[in-house]
């Protein structure tokens, strides 16, 4: 039969992919939301099916460690995020209009994208340590005392976003560049004629074209932003001191240090709720502004 | 303005500007190797003081057993995982963008969503699930949960969406089934976009850190980007050594991408989001 073919073939066609995730991506899911309620937390209890209620909540809720950690985390993604956005959408402008060279500068843009932060992080480390690097020589030779970076409990933290942040560009380039170039050429040759400025061009065409890409683009830089823990395990380890101990951090430190896996199970619940409520704000944002 | 422009790009000051910057995004690179070649005491030198360059920081590199282990494990999860990902994925990206059937949207925004749980979030039941089920400490563990990734689900079926309705009607009329059609005419014509997926496959196991390093406990198993951090933990304060590693490393990454780069960026743009 040429028609529609068999009606069970589309599910026959989707079942192998959703197997395979629902066995080894939903599954772990509703299972970390399930120990959150057990009571895992020691070796010995590491099986146990003991229901614990909401103890695992009231206890990381009530914690200090857990605040800060998570403060940590909204100070790492908001440094991340207005960095990458913003240094994102000024070189995807910067690389929209043609000049000598544009390619091979473009590759050595995105070659921070395709590596990782274990291996780089030591040349970070070593091109900011405090008393002997590069960064600080340079600081010296004008006389300066250059700050201590990653061994500074205030710009620690910082720093490692800044990191991360620059690791990461190339994605929002990419992104805003492909936005950008689907603004037709008739925009700019009508601004061209009544004389506009380039940061007329800017307000009045580039940034109304581009806000639902960017609003996409934001989403997805926030829900990466949380995701520190590789980032601070290669530069800083959580410190000096707690300074750079975020909240992925501490999930791993809570289950794998102190094997505590019910409450670093709630730890990573919770984080997923911040995600979706940072996320349903920018979403109301976004309709505010699209109304307008 | 314009992206059509076909005239010669003119050489300006913007060039040389845009040049420096782009130095400066390579500089942690650039001293990466620079530092590499020398001795452990030369590190903090100054960039352009007068140091004999060692290929010693090499040598204890390579001759490390464990490090072609390292790569040799990176390179069979990430062939073992291409090939189960793309024969999952295909078929399923073909039903996304061609066929219709009854909880298809619903389906495809259940997995849209959990787009937005991080791997983090979700780290310690995993580990305790791998645990229960023995998978801890195999290529496996790492192998299996990356077999059905939406992100390459996005990225197929945003390509299947774009081929055009008369290519499969007219195999159709020939009396071709949904198989036939995937077969002789989705798949031959998906050569780019299975490109970038392979592309992107090999980025992002290469540089996995977290998975491995959780479920992997045999430093002879483990795969390079974490065992490049226990390398380096056991290197000390040979900060050139943890260089010429680093680099070591990353050097396949790198080169993959100057050649692929076409792909990368077709990648990134149209499907917005990293695994």
């Amino acid at each position: 039969m040429a028609g529609k073919g068999n009606r069970k073939t589309p599910y026959l066609f989707i079942a192998p992919f959703l197997v395979m995730f629902a066995a080894f991506k939903l599954y772990p899911m509703v299972y970390g939301f399930a120990v959150s309620f057990l009571d895992r937390n020691s070796t010995k209890k590491l099986t146990s099916t003991a229901f614990a209620g909401l103890k695992n909540y009231t206890n990381v809720l009530a914690s200090e460690s857990f605040w800060q950690s998570l403060g940590r985390s909204f100070v790492f993604a908001f440094v991340y995020t207005v960095t990458v956005m913003v240094l994102g959408f000024i070189f995807a402008v910067l690389f929209n209009t043609p000049f000598k060279g544009r390619k091979a500068v473009r590759t050595m843009f995105y070659m921070p994208y395709v590596t990782n932060i274990i291996a780089v992080g030591i040349v970070f480390k070593y091109l900011l340590n405090p008393t002997k690097g590069p960064v600080n020589a340079i600081f010296r030779l004008f006389g300066a005392e250059g700050p201590k970076w990653l061994s500074s409990p205030v710009m620690a933290l910082p720093t490692a976003a800044v990191i991360g942040a620059w690791l990461a560009l190339a994605f929002n380039i990419i992104t805003v560049l492909a936005a950008l170039q689907e603004i037709p050429n008739e925009l700019y040759e009508v601004a061209e004629l009544e004389g506009a400025t380039f940061s007329q061009r800017i307000r009045h065409i580039i940034l109304p074209m581009l806000v639902p890409a960017l609003f996409m683009l934001l989403t997805i830089t926030v829900i990466n932003s949380f995701k520190s823990y590789t980032t601070i395990v290669a530069l800083t380890g959580g410190g000096p001191g707690t300074s750079t101990r975020t909240l992925s951090y501490q999930i791993y430190e809570d289950a794998f240090t102190y094997m505590k896996f019910s409450i670093a199970s709630a730890e990573g619940v919770l984080m997923t709720l911040v995600i979706i409520v940072v996320n349903a704000i920018l979403g109301r944002v976004r309709k505010v502004w699209e109304e307008k | 303005m314009g992206r059509e422009m076909k005239q010669k790009e003119p050489f300006s000051a913007k060039s040389v500007v845009m040049f420096i910057l782009g130095l400066l995004m390579l500089f942690p690179f650039i001293m990466m190797v620079v530092i590499s070649f020398r001795a452990s005491g030369d590190a903090y030198k100054p960039i352009f003081a007068a140091v004999s360059p060692t290929l010693k920081n090499y040598r204890t590199v390579l001759g490390n057993e464990n490090f072609f282990r390292w790569y040799a494990n990176t390179i069979f999860t990430v062939l073992v995982t291409i090939v189960l990902r793309l024969t999952v994925t295909i078929p399923a990206s073909y039903a996304f963008s061609r066929m219709s059937f009854r909880g298809k949207s619903l389906i495809w925004a259940l997995l849209i969503a959990t787009l937005m749980i991080p791997g983090e979030t979700t780290m310690v039941p995993r580990y305790l699930y791998f645990k229960q089920i023995h998978l801890l400490d195999s290529a496996w563990v790492i192998i299996l949960p990356e077999v059905s990734e939406v992100f390459y689900l996005m990225l197929l079926t945003e390509f299947f969406s774009s081929v055009p309705e008369d290519f499969s009607e007219a195999a159709r009329i020939d009396g071709a089934g949904d198989v036939r059609i995937l077969t002789s005419v989705f798949i031959p014509l998906s050569g780019p976009s299975i490109a970038t997926a392979v592309l992107f496959s090999f980025i992002n196991i290469w540089n996995n850190f977290l998975d491995p390093y959780l479920f992997i406990n045999s430093i002879q198993k483990q795969l390079i980007t974490p065992a490049l951090k226990f390398f380096q933990e056991r290197g000390g304060a040979n900060i050139p050594m943890q260089l010429a590693g680093a680099s070591m490393a990353i050097i396949p990454v790198i080169v993959l991408f100057v050649m692929t780069q076409k792909y990368f960026v077709a990648g990134v743009s149209s499907s917005g989001i990293k695994g």
